[in-house]
């Protein structure tokens, strides 16, 4: 992890940008004041292409080995969007900057590629996106359900919002036999 | 609680605390009516770490599907005579969690509940309340 | 895999380590553990799924029920989300009453989790003495809030109650108590023989895996690693009072990552959080506590708005941070992702445990202070194996180390 100069939010868009040009979709840069002191937080949101997906988590790390808090995910219809929450500068007082990196995925082919051998940490929250939104990781070391009982449905995703998801739950489920 | 008391049970009452899926706010509730303050274990009762030691069963939790048949098991190892108390609403009606897919619907479906103790979480008073309540009934029924 | 066989051993889910269910998988070779696998999922409750079946102000209600112990994190950092989405600025003097709830929180946590380690190493009487000490605490959380645990003190926009001039003495009068008792709660943690010798070495977590498996909390600060985020990303009213990372070298002058250091760890936070209430109570400004106090006018706010958000906070834990995304029409929220502290900390376990013997894996796991109802939102399976060590057998197995110890 080469330490180059440390950069602000506005920095961090920039050096994005420049590596990747076009394929960054949209940048929103978020500005948070608290406090009778007026100390300021920036939350930074990046909307990529899925095919450069791999290469700006690479380019991320070159930068500075981040924080990956959690990954959560949308259902838009006829896409599925991820968002990859990263934190970036901890150690330094009032400095953080929150990083946030959405990717879009066609529910056609629901695949992305797996994160785990950049960084380790990610492996729990990529298998619960497994089974909670129907997304394939591609690469994942370890594929088992994390959270459902192995006789849940197989098809059947609980976050989903088309006729996938959990619309029709029959209230006196233990009278439905196994 | 001299009520009722009779010579079957010559030892006070043993208590097994089962967790089917809670918050832990109940949990922690039955293990602070056992600190001093509370101190439940001047009237002898005490928690022990086995179902086949016990005469009271505590269970807490909306039952999760995954703990459906633990919670049976357990139930079934527990010699004669037995009470069951539930503590907190969550097994009582399901609380807050009622229309949850992964849930098998209140204690009552389950076992054959004895107590109910309800709040969210329970005062530790309450808790003790119950048990006393599950000593005069199981009192009661040995001397038919 | 090896040459030798090496037994499978499940331990779980009901069992003494916790109070909570969660399946353990080791791989032993004798008394030493090969490998570990961890399977969650027997508290699933489907919170987020029924989270977008209400409203915003309903949901603070069932973040609350997420977890006991960690009651007051959860809603407050689903506020701080919706906060975050909508641009609520939130006034002074509830940023500050925040702090100060949060701060009395951490405190129960950690005397909470004190007495829980005591208990797993056999020391029953520290147990009955921090619990003892820890219903001052449920009193005075008590007498601001209303109730001991599930309090319901937070509002999107704000607190829901005020401290008057005539509650502080109350609150002074707890601080001092724990002030005084401070030093034999230190006294008894890490200058007795037998802590040492249990603790000192075992589960140790080095600062290159904390940092890779993305560790929060205490366990991650006892390994060196400074992340906070009370210091670093200001919200609440943090970034105006004094306060900085800790570490355990503060008081020992080294960090060696194991069980030992973070009992140092919790122990050193507990004063820090005495001292953040008295700062908040020193500077405490005058004005409102909530930026819009009428219900339904909130909720009419909330139908109309667009947004997504982020809200994170230290919990007594480690980092919780809650994702929310509302659109405009209607009332109930469109997605909402919840990550407990936990979560982050499960990966950590298989380094900390490979290595050690059997009967350290109580208080290795306890160490973590790990909070399985807030990690699961479900439940684990069962399967058959000949060798099944039930509750009693394993915290009786832990105990006798001690006892073997102490001879």
């Amino acid at each position: 992890m080469a330490e180059k100069k440390q950069l602000d939010a506005k920095g961090l868009v920039k050096y994005f940008k420049d590596e990747f040009k076009t394929k960054i979709k949209k940048t929103t840069v978020k500005k948070r004041v608290v406090g009778l002191e007026k100390k300021e937080s920036y939350f930074v949101w990046i909307t990529i292409d899925k095919s450069i997906f791999k290469d700006v988590i690479k380019h991320l790390v070159e930068y500075q080995f981040p924080h990956l808090a959690v990954v959560s995910g949308n259902d838009l219809g006829k896409t599925i969007e991820l968002i990859y929450h990263f934190s970036l500068d901890h150690g330094q007082k009032f400095k953080e900057i929150s990083l946030n990196i959405k990717v879009e995925i066609p529910k056609s082919n629901p695949k992305i590629e797996t994160i785990c051998d950049y960084i380790p940490g990610a492996l729990i929250t990529e298998r619960e996106k497994q089974e909670m939104l129907g997304v394939i990781v591609e690469g994942i070391p370890d594929s088992r359900r994390l959270f459902l009982p192995e006789d849940f449905p197989k098809g059947v995703y609980p976050w989903r919002k088309d006729g996938k998801g959990m619309e029709k739950v029959i209230k006196n489920l233990h009278e439905v036999k196994k | 609680m001299a009520k009722g008391l009779s010579k079957s049970f010559k030892k006070a009452l043993w208590v097994y605390h089962c967790n089917s899926g809670s918050c832990n706010g109940c949990d922690i509730e039955i293990i602070a009516a056992l600190c001093p303050r509370y101190d439940v274990e001047r009237f002898g009762i005490k928690l022990v770490g086995s179902p086949r030691h016990a005469d009271v069963l505590l269970v807490t939790g909306p039952v999760t599907r995954q703990m459906k048949d633990k919670v049976l098991r357990i139930y079934e190892q527990m010699p004669d005579p037995k009470a069951v108390i539930c503590v907190g609403n969550c097994g009582n009606t399901g609380d807050v969690f009622f229309e949850g897919y992964n849930l098998v619907g209140p204690i009552d479906n389950i076992l054959p509940v004895d107590v109910h103790v309800i709040g969210c979480p329970p005062r530790p008073e309450a808790i003790i309340n119950a048990v006393a309540k599950v000593w005069v009934k199981l009192e009661t029924l040995e001397a038919k | 895999m090896t040459e030798k066989t090496t037994y499978r051993l499940p331990i779980g889910p009901i069992h003494p380590a916790l109070k909570e269910p969660v399946q353990f998988e080791f791989e032993i070779d004798g008394e030493r553990i090969v490998d570990v696998d961890v399977s969650l999922g027997h508290v699933h409750r489907s919170i987020e799924w029924a989270g977008t079946r209400r409203n915003p102000i309903q949901n603070l209600y069932l973040a609350e029920r997420i977890c006991g112990i960690c009651s007051y994190c959860h809603p407050v950092a689903f506020s701080l989300a919706v906060e975050n989405a909508l641009d609520i600025q939130v006034p002074d003097r509830g940023e500050y009453l925040r702090v100060i709830q949060g701060e009395l929180e951490r405190m129960c946590s950690h005397m909470l989790w004190a007495g829980v380690a005591a208990h797993e190493v056999g020391f029953d009487t520290v147990l009955y003495l921090t619990w003892q000490m820890r219903e001052k605490l449920l009193d005075l959380t008590e007498y601001l809030t209303g109730n001991r645990v599930t309090k319901a003190i937070t509002m999107i926009g704000g607190v829901r109650r005020d401290i008057t001039k005539d509650m502080v003495p109350k609150i002074q009068e707890t601080l001092d108590y724990f002030k005084e008792n401070f030093e034999k709660i230190r006294h008894t943690y890490l200058d007795d023989k037998t802590f040492k010798m249990r603790c000192q070495g075992v589960g140790v977590l080095t600062y290159d895996d904390a940092i890779k498996l993305c560790a929060v909390g205490p366990t991650t600060r006892a390994s060196g690693v400074k992340k906070d985020v009370r210091v670093d990303q200001p919200y609440f009213a943090y970034s105006d009072l004094d306060i900085d990372y800790i570490t355990p070298d503060i008081l020992t002058g080294e960090i060696h990552g194991d069980v030992y250091d973070r009992i140092i760890q919790r122990l050193l936070e507990v004063k820090q959080a005495i001292d953040l209430m008295e700062q908040c109570l020193d500077k405490m400004p005058s004005g409102d506590i909530v930026a819009e106090p009428k219900p339904a006018k909130l909720l009419a706010m909330l139908k109309k708005a667009e947004g997504e958000g982020i809200g994170r906070h230290e919990a007594p834990r480690g980092e919780v941070i809650h994702y929310v995304k509302l659109v405009s029409g209607e009332e109930n929220a469109y997605t909402w992702k919840v990550r407990a502290p936990t979560y982050n900390n499960i990966l950590p376990w298989i380094p900390m445990l490979k290595g050690e013997q059997i009967a350290d894996i109580p208080i290795v796991a306890a160490s973590t202070d790990p909070c399985m109802s807030c990690t699961n939102r479900v439940a684990v399976v069962d399967r058959d194996n000949k060798y099944i060590l039930n509750k009693e057998e394993l915290h009786q197995m832990s105990v006798e180390k001690t006892r073997r110890l102490l001879k």
